[in-house]
């Protein structure tokens, strides 16, 4: 059995997410808790640029000479990728902040147990 | 002058920048955040209403020069009315509110600058990314861009709550950018879900394809993008079952942060529910949510400040709690009701603002917070301790204040729009507010000083009195004179519904 690729994808985007929260929610390392949270990020950014693609098609980029007609037919649609490198620069600068509280939370408890640090 | 539109997100922007860069040198830090703080609220009273298209990138229907030669499918389809750059939308209650958020931004920086002893080049640009984020919430017409400036809010958010170094500043700030992490994709994935049934970000064509039957408003993927949006806006304002952790974020930052921080949340708050309003305005569930949600926040966010021994967080709540008036107003999506919710906002900032700073001298003297150790510091200064006092009234829509007469808006609307039951809530959860507000209030200024309390020598400095005073004099002008609030938001609100 072939499986389309954009199904392929959509499926893919939606267990990165549904994996990211239950790592976010359920496990107790703060560093596996990131990971989950970059997940859901990661699996958000899969279902954008999932959206944007067009079986057998072309890059978006409408060269001189070219038929209007044959662009419109088989480009790519370019807005969602544009969305995704926007939002893998916030998820990085989120993930680096997310990260340096964490080295920091680590030197003053010893741990990274969610469990022991964040509740009060 | 349409082009101070985006002036009014790209100066704090560029301050905020330019401040990092210089934040060792503490004159120059004080001289650019005070003139840019001067001038935040100044640009949008000379900025005249419009749209701003940036790169220049007009609907072609604007633009017959660029359609001409164009093909067919470009200028004789929809493709015609779309906006193909990011539009920003100027009209009078964004005004009003980049106005208000931007005397607010002022009076905290100004505060800020003077209350430490060193200036903080660094904490006033975490204050100024806020801001600017904020006003590009509220002016963005693309959810894409309300969803990148929402990130940068949350950010400059988590920014300021570490800059306070409280105790456990770091693991509140950890908790609010955990939440931050998981609410921002949610928020990204409606809009992936809006962009995928309608090919489209920009929120008013969005609105055109669903009105014009171009997307079928019996999609459930829109009623998905729908949810996932309440659940940014939920995380975003504080609201049930976020309204824990925000105020936590208030109790852990200064006092002076924590009064942007709710000013953020407040107008966060408004701006993602009218874009909520202007596209699922044919699903009847979405203002009933509001409602029900809003009712949600009075409710617990009041009675949770009742059992508060820490006065940040006290307010902390009491805030969440005055952000379901504005919800209600919302909710009832008559234009009364969004005239009063409005109102309701623009007050609550204000009064919020000046109970925080207020509180804040307590802490400024003592460095307690909690107030079972705190009393009899009436005597210290009596006069701070009116404002406070007075603060206080207007917070409870006690006449002549500002949120009484908001507060009466939305008692108005409630019975006009068939559900008085809702005008008794707010009325009795007010005076609920005012008994928690004056039990804090005994606590800590008239019953008899601990004698174990230390108050240090230190002169509460003129920039916080300035500030408390400025933020009272704009309480009693609105309360006196509503129809300068209501002028601004009336039109607003009868070309939402």
């Amino acid at each position: 059995m072939v499986i389309d690729v954009q199904v392929a994808s959509f499926f893919t985007a939606a267990a990165l997410i549904v994996l990211g929260l239950f790592a976010a929610l359920f496990i107790d390392n703060l560093i596996k808790k990131v990971i989950g949270l970059a997940f859901i990020a990661d699996g958000v950014n899969l279902f954008l640029v999932t959206l944007g693609y067009r079986p057998g098609g072309m890059v978006y980029i409408f060269l001189p000479g070219m038929s209007a007609d044959i662009f419109t037919q088989t480009a790519s649609y370019p807005l969602p990728f544009a969305m995704v490198l926007t939002s893998i620069v916030i998820g990085a600068s989120t993930l680096a902040v997310m990260l340096g509280i964490i080295i920091i939370l680590y030197k003053k408890h010893g741990t990274i147990s969610a469990s022991k640090i964040l509740n009060e | 002058m349409n082009s101070l539109i985006p002036i009014m997100v790209i100066l704090p922007i560029t301050c905020a920048l330019l401040l990092n860069l210089i934040h060792t040198k503490e004159r120059a830090v004080k001289i650019l955040a005070i003139i840019v703080g001067i001038a935040l609220p100044i640009i949008p009273l000379l900025t005249s209403y419009g749209l701003h298209y940036f790169g220049g990138h007009a609907p072609l229907i604007n633009n017959p020069v660029l359609a001409q030669g164009l093909p067919a499918f470009l200028t004789e389809t929809v493709l015609n009315i779309y906006h193909p750059a990011i539009t920003y939308i100027f009209s009078s209650a964004q005004q009003l509110f980049i106005f208000i958020l931007g005397i607010m931004a002022f009076l905290v920086i100004f505060t800020s600058l003077n209350e430490t002893k060193r200036a903080s080049g660094v904490y006033a640009f975490l204050m100024f990314m806020g801001t600017a984020a904020v006003t590009a919430i509220l002016l963005s017409d693309d959810i894409f861009n309300l969803y990148v400036f929402f990130e940068i809010a949350a950010l400059s958010q988590v920014g300021i709550i570490i800059a306070s170094n409280a105790e456990r500043s770091y693991e509140t700030a950890l908790k609010y950018l955990f939440l931050a992490s998981i609410a921002a994709p949610m928020l990204l994935l409606a809009v992936a879900f809006l962009l995928g049934v309608s090919g489209n970000v920009n929120i008013t064509d969005i609105i055109y394809s669903i009105n014009t039957g171009l997307v079928d408003p019996q999609n459930p993927v829109l009623l998905m993008a729908c949810g996932l949006l309440f659940f940014g806006w939920l995380y975003g304002a504080g609201l049930p079952p976020f309204h824990t952790i925000k105020s936590a974020v208030y109790s852990k930052a200064l006092p002076h942060g924590a009064a942007l921080l709710q000013a953020f949340s407040v107008f966060t708050f408004v701006a993602i529910a009218i874009i909520i309003l202007r596209i699922f305005s044919f699903i009847p569930l979405a203002k009933i949510f509001i409602i029900v949600i809003s009712l949600l926040a009075m409710i617990l966010g009041i009675t949770m400040a009742l059992m508060q021994t820490d006065f940040k967080r006290l307010i902390g709540y009491l805030a969440v709690g005055e952000l379901g008036y504005i919800g209600i107003g919302l909710g009832l999506g008559t234009a009364l009701g969004i005239t009063a919710g409005l109102f309701q906002a623009v007050n609550e900032a204000l009064i919020t603002s000046l109970i925080f700073i207020g509180f804040g001298t307590i802490f400024y003297k003592t460095g307690i917070s909690n107030i079972n150790k705190l009393g009899g510091l009436m005597t210290e200064n009596p006069r701070l301790s009116f404002i406070v006092i007075l603060s206080g009234f207007a917070m409870a829509g006690i006449p002549p204040f500002n949120a009484f007469q908001s507060k009466l808006l939305l008692v108005q609307a409630s019975i006009t729009a068939g559900l008085p039951e809702l005008g008794i809530i707010m009325v009795l959860l007010s005076i609920v507010t005012f008994m928690t507000f004056m039990k804090a209030f005994y606590t800590i200024y008239l019953r008899p000083k601990p004698s174990d309390l230390e108050i240090n020598d230190k002169d509460i400095p003129k920039a916080t009195v300035i500030s408390m005073v400025v933020l009272l004099v704009l309480c009693l002008i609105l309360g006196l004179f509503p129809q300068i609030a209501t002028s601004f938001l009336e039109p607003f609100a009868q070309g939402l519904i």
